[in-house]
């Protein structure tokens, strides 16, 4: 294993460098494991081999657990799955806790693409995303293998792809986001039916005439030819951090291409970019014969979207945007004196290409837990009134590590066919909210609540399910101010049927 | 008399000859035939007659509980139907967490997301029964399962009732009408459609408790005894905590009081006897955190505390008459008492109810006393099979000659009227008008019929034969002679020198045990076909006479609670709220408890409507699954299609956006092509007939052939949406339906 | 009408040849009537006081007004029993009617106990 590839390798994986440091805990095992690999070096093997140690561990288990009185004869293979599993750990975990993609597939129509916007890519690689080119016709494209998904993230900029080569197709791409996979389309004029219905599966509408590019007369990029105006400026951005990150894109974003609309049942569609009010889409070729389907701010130049699994989708009516070419020219936005000396392409494309892939405004809830004040332990059971504090932890991904994540809407119901109690937490700036409040005086079967849907962030949609029951015969109050008349009452008539007792017997 | 005790014996196992029966007749009385065996013995004929006495009595026992044990012998040992699948799983509960954790139990796992008291509202007395049978047959070292107790209790306390039964006869008439009421109770349908193995509900423990009272009250009436009176009151929370029919009770008894005072018949020993019971019945009464204050609140108790009052005031001015002699002065105090009580009572009432303190009668009361009123005001009561009012044919199928003896047993009762008898009367009277109203209370009327029955029978034979011993006593007793049914006309007209009389007299009496073995014969006939199903397994028989079990019920339940995760949440029709509970372990929405009726009309609207709205519901309600019972294609007629019409009844009570006339085809209820489009759309029909119209379930049909209604489906291309289909069972009884989780990226 | 002259009348005339016919009762009687009138009185009081700061703890009240009404109606009771002009319970001697009554009492009171809290 050469130096290089061991750095490659660590690039991919930030925690296998604890590997090369920290020594390994079974050394004869690991030594067996990897011998014959060891000589080779080669990492992609090495890994392989672990994917197969994956599968021979799943299917020992499942040998295992039916047959516990057979443990003597595995216990040996329990030593070995365990030894196995540490160091799995010790090398997977990052893909656990670690939200943001490695391993990307990028379909094009022609590989010239991996040149032409050769920046938008190497920025992706520098940023240590794999990056899997395949031909979108390529027999051998798949997903996923055996279950298990190939790839974290896919960029299709196939515009023009009728079909995908291999098992490739809708509902495979659909699957693969419903699985919580992270996907970047960029169609362009004259896009195929094949974007066309991913992107209408997402709530997204391309203009229907195949024809059709937005257009715009009032903020066209200017250029040296005067054009047909279909080189639009936009800077109609979405005001979000989280999308666009924190430094504001000052130049104009270059786009040339297709426009959409949003479908109004989806309420997950988000435009990032947006038309301005003199846009339209249209063919520019032909003469203007009805009023364009779509124009103005409805037209959405990009979208994106986040799926209810924090799947995050971006969708580019135009391919050129991610282009060199439009990352590095200038731009004048028409009726606007000020040139740019470089378009806000590259940096749009980066930052939202960051919040795609999970490097930004994703946000992790941890240590749900919940007693009632003065104690640690939860319980199975509320009691009416009781006064219970609520506690939960979210963090924040940085894009290299978990950092507290503060902010002071977040807010917690409890809840049962309707809140009973709304409250908002305080945080205590190192990601832990705590809300304390009194359950109310209902009995049934109630819900922690946290719903928590900023934009541009993960949704937090946490439910924990905790039944509130009444009093126990024993926790009224026992002895009632009010009541020691009738004490006084019952007890003297008691007394009384006792001294009547004596003097009957006795008066004769 | 016996000797029908043996006829409906020999009926019940082999059916001896009418002539053998009458044979073993006489020993009561000639002590001959019957002293075959004990000859050497020389017993005195006292002793003897108490020895046969005795031993009738435990063969009566025996053969109560025999004859419940159908059902296990047909199926298995288990637990019934749909509520004593509750009664069960909350046995279970105190079994295992002991008492205080039951009373306080706090049940999340029903009535999603309300939850349920079960501490506070139930019934307590039949669980605890069980409970404590079970533990003494553990201290006595028997290792049962507790499952086992329940499935017995009910035949066990069938078999006790006819002890009471006895006691009863004799305090009534005499230890004669005691054994044929025993004998009579054991068989009788009406009591075993309730009280066979398995059907382990708050009724089969509830009757026993309420002829116990209410032998014990009469028994305090007539020796005016307060330790019978304590005894009775002890009886009364008995009942109280076992079963909600109480209010017969807490109603018969004073009205009875109030017909003695108003015929003259009041005495000291009824004062003691029901104040006494009251009293200590009440207070013991409101231990039972179900009923609770109902006792001096609620208006279906007031009329025993207007008695207990007006009992107070009849007693004080017969004190007050007695002490003074003197007519004129009474009648100025009588007026001055009566017009300031009716004024203050009139008062109190007035402001109880005005101030909402005394609640106004519930729904099942008032539709008790007026049985249209449920069926115009609370769909949910007469959704329910049981509180139909009873048909003629099954009055037949219950009490078969019963409900011929019922009035010559009254005549007798009025021939010879006691306080006793008077109480019979009037218990055989209200309960037979309850029976009529609601098919349920069969079951009050049950021992009402039985003992007055057993009244007319006794008193019958007794006279036959003593007729026909007659021509060497020629002593008879008055009361013999003249109250012999069969003969009163020709005793009326001759004297002892009728010419036929003794003929006449063997004649009727072989005609009365002819009818009677048909009694018998008639009940077990009734009890081995009819009342012996668990109702959780069906039976069908195939087309070559052979049994085929449909076992539906329980493969889906098991399906349930091996594959679902342990919170799920299931959407059913309440019917199958106990089931899925106590086999499943699932939570339900709601269940036979029908104490929310907007939870319920919450999943009437569910399942009457169109699918997205219907999603709407069932995601507000978390609901995880769907649940229907559909009897396509077996033929099992009591599926939820045929109860949708209650679902949209129910459903549209608390929500006038679901309408019956759109379910309706000009007023007519159809599922086939010709079906309102609204039918054919709605959640219900989509679950039941989804993937149906591609299944030939009867040959020489089309496929889609509904079995259960005879009909071609009119929607054969169901498509679900939002819904996916999860499981059906092999028959297709039930079908379960995953809730799809909302659209990912919608 | 002039009747309430008379009715006053009357139940002055009522009152005094009640008393005199009341002065007639054995002693044990007396003293059942006695333990009575201690009995409803106690009752009464209750249900002033009831009427005066509500039903709050309405099982207490009832226990305690219960438990008074219960001891003058079963007192009654046993008043009945072993009244001699009394027919009807000629077969049932005072020893027996005083035990019941005792039995009746506890089990009461121990409910009430039970019920009070």
């Amino acid at each position: 294993m050469t130096a290089e590839e061991w750095e490659d390798f660590r690039k991919g994986h930030p925690k296998a460098a604890s590997l090369k440091t920290v020594p390994l805990p079974f050394p004869e095992l690991c030594a067996t494991l990897f011998d014959g690999n060891a000589a080779t070096g080669n990492p992609s093997q090495c890994l392989k081999l672990q994917h197969s140690a994956v599968i021979r561990i799943q299917t020992s288990r499942t040998l295992e657990e039916p047959k516990e009185d057979n443990m003597a004869k595995f216990s040996i293979a329990t030593v070995f799955i365990a030894s196995i599993s540490l160091l799995l750990t010790l090398t997977h975990s990052f893909s656990l806790e670690n939200p943001t993609d490695r391993r990307i597939l990028v379909l094009v129509d022609d590989l010239a693409l991996k040149s032409s916007h050769s920046i938008f890519f190497s920025s992706l690689q520098a940023r240590g995303f794999e990056l899997d080119f395949k031909l979108s016709d390529d027999p051998k494209i798949a997903l996923q293998r055996y279950g298990q998904h190939l790839y974290d993230g896919l960029i299709l900029f196939s515009p023009s792809t009728e079909r995908f080569g291999g098992s490739l197709d809708v509902a495979a791409i659909l699957d693969f986001v419903d699985s919580g996979k992270d996907l970047i389309v960029a169609a362009d004029a004259n896009a195929s039916d094949l974007i066309r219905n991913i992107a209408a599966e997402c709530g997204i509408d391309f203009d229907e005439d195949p024809s059709a590019v937005v257009i715009d007369h009032g903020s066209y990029a200017v250029s040296e030819t005067e054009g047909d105006h279909t080189l639009i400026a936009a800077d109609d951005f979405i005001q979000s951090d989280v999308l666009l990150g924190s430094t504001k894109i000052e130049a104009p974003v270059l786009f040339k291409g297709i426009g959409h609309s949003l479908n109004p049942a989806n309420s997950l569609v988000l435009k990032v970019l947006s038309g301005s009010p003199s846009a339209y889409s249209a063919n520019p070729k032909s003469k203007l014969s009805s009023p364009p389907s779509l124009s103005g701010s409805s037209i959405s130049l990009v979208s994106v979207v986040q799926a209810r699994n924090n799947a995050r989708i971006v969708f580019s009516g135009s391919l050129d945007l991610f282009s060199n070419k439009f990352f590095k020219s200038t731009v004048q936005k028409a009726g606007s004196s000020h040139k740019f000396a470089k378009s806000g392409n590259q940096q749009f494309a980066t930052e939202i290409s960051k919040w795609v892939f999970h490097e930004r405004g994703h946000l992790k809830a941890v240590n749900v837990r919940h007693h009632r004040v003065g104690e640690t332990d939860e319980p199975a059971i509320y009691r009416i009134n009781d006064d219970l504090e609520y506690l939960v932890e979210i963090y924040e991904w940085s894009g290299s590590n978990w950092e507290p994540y503060v902010a002071n809407d977040v807010q917690v119901q409890f809840y049962m066919m309707s809140p009973y109690v709304l409250k908002t937490m305080s945080n205590n700036k190192k990601g832990l909210y705590l809300a304390s409040f009194k359950v109310p005086d209902v009995y049934g079967v109630f819900q922690f609540k946290v719903e928590y849907q900023r934009l541009g962030y993960t949704s937090l949609s946490l439910a924990k399910q905790i039944p509130v029951r009444p009093f126990r015969h024993n926790e009224y109050e026992r002895f009632i101010p009010t009541a020691f008349p009738y004490y006084g009452a019952s007890f003297s008539t008691m007394a009384g049927f006792l001294i009547f007792s004596f003097v009957y017997l006795y008066s004769k | 008399m016996v000797g029908k005790v043996d006829a409906a014996k020999g009926g019940a196992k082999s059916l001896q000859s009418p002539a053998s029966n009458q044979a073993t007749s006489k020993p009561d009385l000639s002590s001959m035939s019957t002293a075959f065996s004990f000859k050497n013995l020389k017993l005195k004929t006292k002793q003897q007659e108490l020895l046969i006495r005795v031993s009738i009595l435990g063969l009566v026992y025996i053969l109560a509980f025999i004859t419940r044990l159908f059902s296990v012998l047909r199926y298995e040992s288990m637990i019934h139907e749909f509520d004593p699948y509750f009664n069960y799983r909350t046995t279970l509960y105190l079994t295992e967490k002991g008492f205080y954790e039951f009373w306080n139990w706090f049940d999340s796992e029903s009535w999603y997301p309300l939850g349920r008291i079960i501490g506070g509202t139930l019934y307590p007395g039949l669980m605890v029964t069980a409970a404590i049978i079970y533990w003494t047959l553990k201290f006595l070292r028997f290792a049962v399962h507790i499952r086992e107790v329940c499935v017995l209790t009910a035949p066990f306390f069938a078999s006790n009732t006819t002890i009471v039964a006895y006691f009863f006869g004799k305090e009534l008439w005499d230890s004669g009408a005691g054994l044929v009421a025993a004998a009579l109770i054991a068989i009788c349908p009406g009591y075993i459609s309730r009280s066979v193995a398995g059907s382990y509900d708050n009724e089969g423990v509830a009757i026993f408790a309420l002829l116990l009272t209410f032998y014990l009250f009469v028994k305090a009436v007539n020796t005016g005894s307060l330790a019978w009176s304590l005894a009775s009151a002890f009886g009364y929370f008995y009942m109280v905590s076992a079963w909600g029919g109480y209010v017969f009770i807490i109603n018969l008894i004073p009205l009875y009081v109030l017909v003695l005072l108003i015929t003259g018949r009041y005495s000291m020993r009824l004062y003691v006897a029901y104040n006494c019971m009251y009293i200590v019945g009440m207070l013991l009464a409101m231990q039972i955190r179900f009923v609770g204050f109902q006792h001096v609140q609620s208006g279906e108790h007031m009329a025993a505390m207007g008695v207990f009052f007006l009992i107070q005031v009849f007693y004080f001015l017969v004190y007050v008459k007695h002490m003074l002699n003197d007519k004129k002065l009474f009648q100025a105090l009588l007026r001055i008492g009566v017009t300031s009580a009716v004024g203050v009572a009139a008062i109190a009432l007035g402001v109880g109810t005005a101030s909402g303190y005394i609640s106004p009668w519930t729904g099942r009361f008032y539709s008790l006393l007026d049985p249209t009123y449920a069926k115009d005001h609370i769909p949910i009561i007469a959704s329910v099979s049981e509180h139909q009012p009873t048909a003629w044919s099954s009055f037949m199928f219950d009490f078969h000659i019963l409900l011929f003896l019922f009035p010559a047993g009254l005549y007798f009762c009025f021939k010879r009227l006691s306080d006793a008898t008077i109480f019979i009367v009037m218990y055989g009277l209200t309960s037979m008008y309850f029976a009529g109203v609601m098919v349920r209370l069969i079951l009050v009327a049950t021992p009402a019929v039985c003992l007055i029955s057993a009244i007319a029978v006794s008193a019958t034979i007794k006279n036959l034969t003593q007729a026909i011993r007659g021509k060497n006593t020629q002593t008879m007793s008055s009361k013999g002679t003249n109250s012999s049914k069969g003969l009163s006309k020709q005793q009326a007209s001759l004297d002892q020198t009728i010419p036929y009389l003794k003929n006449g007299a063997t004649a009727l009496l072989l005609g009365a045990f002819y009818l009677l073995s048909r009694y018998a014969i008639h009940c077990t006939w009734v009890t081995s076909e009819a009342y012996s199903s668990p109702s959780i397994v069906l039976a069908a028989r195939g087309a070559h006479g052979q049994r085929i079990i449909f076992d539906d019920y329980r493969e889906a339940y098991f399906w349930l609670r091996q594959n679902t995760p342990s919170d799920a949440k299931i959407m059913s029709w309440w019917d199958y709220g106990y089931q899925i509970t106590a086999m499943g372990n699932r939570t339900v929405i709601v269940d036979n408890n029908t104490w929310n009726n907007t939870h319920i009309a919450t999943v009437g609207r569910a399942m009457s409507s169109y699918e997205d709205e219907a999603y709407e519901i069932m995601r507000s309600l978390d609901v995880d699954y769907v649940l229907v019972v559909f009897g396509g294609v077996t033929g099992y007629s009591s599926d939820d299609i045929n109860k949708f019409l209650w679902m949209v009844r129910i459903g549209g009570g608390v929500f006038p956006v679901i309408k019956e006339p759109d379910y309706l085809v000009n007023g007519e209820y159809r599922v086939d092509k010709g079906a309102a489009p609204k039918m054919l759309n709605c959640l219900m029909y989509k679950l039941c007939y989804y993937r149906f119209g591609e299944l030939t379930t009867e040959y020489g049909k089309p496929p889609g052939y509904d079995r259960a209604r005879g009909v071609e489906i009119g929607n054969k291309d169901v498509k679900l949406e939002y819904l996916e289909e999860a499981f059906t069972t092999s028959n297709w009884i039930v079908r379960i339906y995953k809730v799809k989780p909302p659209s990912n990226r919608w | 009408m002039g009747r309430s002259p008379t009715t006053k009348d009357d139940a002055q005339a009522l009152f005094q040849s009640l008393r005199s016919a009341y002065a007639a009762t054995p002693t044990n009687l007396k003293i059942i009537d006695l333990y009575v009138v201690f009995a409803v009185s106690t009752a009464v009081i209750q249900v002033v006081y009831m009427a005066i700061v509500g039903s709050f703890p309405f099982n207490s009240f009832l226990s305690g007004v219960l438990s008074c009404v219960g001891t003058a109606v079963l007192a009654v009771c046993l008043r009945i029993q072993v009244n001699k002009e009394n027919k009807e319970f000629k077969d049932l001697p005072p020893e027996r009617a005083f035990a019941d009554f005792v039995l009746c009492n506890l089990v009461l009171h121990l409910v009430i106990m039970n019920f009070l809290g």
